[in-house]
């Protein structure tokens, strides 16, 4: 059944060219240098130091890393995140990968 | 992308968090729709960030049931400021009483000073202002214009020729010239008194020197009436024993003479006049440029005719003059009357006028003796007098005696 519902979303998605992070209900990331990461459409906050911000998404977390992180905004579904980013990991179910 | 700047207007609270993995009880609070901001980890345990005050409710409603702490590290914004200036009630209302210390004391009139007169006249002038209520301290714009202070002052002190007022600061500068009883003549020196005028004498006081003429005479411009020079004739020497025998002396006297004047004047039969009521109005603004902002009196008064005083003062703090300024208006009720008069009343107020006329040219001195109403006529609506009016007065001018040498 999720499988199927998928490929429809895939289809959709290929045949009528609709923006992927509305139909596939995935984040959208903006990321300016090394400053600032900009995330829309999360699903929560699963941990967060100066270090690290592990977010869920929608099949998995994605996972930035660096230092003197800082929240510069919070809203049900937005992070900014100000900082000093080195790398930003999508882990999914099956494992990481690198971005 | 929205950015919440840290808003200076509203109110704003930095918050600590303690707690296991506090990141996640801001995420609850995101997700209940507080917007959170500026967000730092400063401990394995603790969060600390910044949220608006109104949400403060909403999240203390989401830490009753968790296990949280939240503590309050800062308070920002100008609510904030104001409640705290609040509490320094004490250092405000000093402040303000300050400030309303100085506008008071800088609107205040602090000093009158007096130039150019001697100092019974300077003294005189004083006490005349304080019948006016100028005196050190009252408000400066409850003084009336400089142009008004003259005038008065000019009416009460009849000593004085010219006054220049002039308000600087909160200082009342006030020159006058005194009339010098025109003594262009050194005091002291040979004189004789001649008369001014043609005229019989009716009265003379001599002081000092030999009087030329006698009470009944008739004297015309020119005769001199005392002479200084006391040995002409006989060579005889009164009782002046200080001064060189033989030498003339100043001549002092009063010749009262009865002289006459024509006078002609011309009364209209119908007349205008505009009279005060007694009905009066004041209104007070403040004036910031074009802007009048009534604060006392707002209705119009209903006069039909009406008469407007508008006075002006700036006010000042310290040495500045503000752009507001104090105005107040009096407005008052005039009527016009229109009165029409027979031919005697016209010629009563015809005799009246010359009367005026003539002491205002004579001075307080003179004594208007009778009048007579040499040729009347009336034409154009008018009445048209010639009047003979007689009068007793000094005729005395001093007149040097130039000794030929």
């Amino acid at each position: 059944m999720k499988k199927w519902q998928q490929r429809i979303r895939s289809l959709l998605m290929e045949q009528f060219s609709l923006p992927s992070d509305v139909v596939m209900e995935m984040p959208r990331i903006t990321i300016i240098g090394h400053l600032h990461f900009y995330i829309e459409n999360h699903q929560g906050l699963a941990l967060y130091t100066n270090e690290e911000l592990r977010l869920k998404v929608a099949n998995g977390f994605v996972c930035i890393k660096g230092h003197s992180f800082v929240l510069k905004m919070m809203l049900p579904k937005e992070i900014m995140l100000e900082g000093t980013i080195s790398e930003v990991l999508f882990l999914n179910h099956e494992g990481g990968k690198e971005e | 992308m929205k950015k919440e700047n840290s808003p200076t207007i509203r109110a704003y609270i930095t918050v600590q968090i303690r707690g296991a993995r506090p990141e996640l009880f801001l995420q609850k609070c995101a997700g209940k729709g507080i917007s959170i901001w500026d967000v730092k980890k400063i401990e394995e345990d603790c969060c600390q960030a910044t949220i608006m005050f109104r949400d403060l409710g909403a999240l203390r409603k989401i830490r009753r049931n968790s296990l949280y702490k939240v503590s309050f590290v800062d308070r920002k914004g100008f609510p904030f400021f104001l409640s705290r200036l609040c509490k320094k009630r004490f250092l405000i209302i000093g402040i303000f009483i300050g400030f309303l210390f100085f506008f008071v004391l800088s609107n205040l009139l602090w000093s009158v000073k007096i130039t150019g007169v001697p100092k019974e006249i300077e003294e005189k002038i004083e006490t005349e202002l304080e019948a006016f209520g100028i005196h050190p301290g009252v408000w400066l714009f409850s003084l009336d214009t400089p142009k008004d202070i003259q005038r008065q002052l000019l009416n009460e002190v009849p000593e004085l020729l010219w006054t220049g007022v002039n308000l600087q600061g909160t200082t009342l500068h006030l020159e006058a010239v005194e009339k010098t009883i025109v003594e262009e003549l050194p005091p002291g020196e040979p004189r004789n008194l001649v008369a001014t005028k043609k005229g019989i004498i009716t009265n003379m006081y001599v002081s000092k020197g030999r009087a030329m003429v006698s009470v009944n005479d008739y004297v015309v411009p020119g005769k001199v009436l005392v002479s200084g020079n006391l040995n002409t004739e006989e060579g005889e020497n009164n009782t002046d024993a200080e001064e060189n025998p033989g030498k003339p002396i100043a001549a002092e006297a009063e010749v009262i003479a009865n002289t006459w004047y024509e006078v002609h004047v011309s009364i209209p039969l119908r007349y205008q006049a505009e009279e005060i009521t007694g009905e009066q109005k004041k209104k007070h603004y403040l004036r910031f440029g074009d802007v009048q902002l009534p604060f006392w009196g707002f209705k119009d008064p209903d006069f039909i005719y009406s008469q407007e005083e508008r006075r002006e003062q700036p006010i000042h703090f310290f040495k500045w003059e503000l752009p507001i300024s104090y105005v107040s208006k009096k407005i008052s009720e005039t009527e016009k009357i229109e009165e029409q008069r027979s031919k005697e009343e016209a010629i009563e107020a015809g005799i009246q006028q010359a009367r005026t006329q003539l002491e205002n040219e004579l001075g307080p001195e003179a004594v208007i003796l009778s009048e007579k109403i040499l040729h009347e006529h009336t034409e154009h609506g008018k009445v048209e007098l010639v009047l003979y009016l007689s009068v007793e007065e000094n005729i005395v001018k001093e007149e040097l005696i130039t000794q030929g040498d």
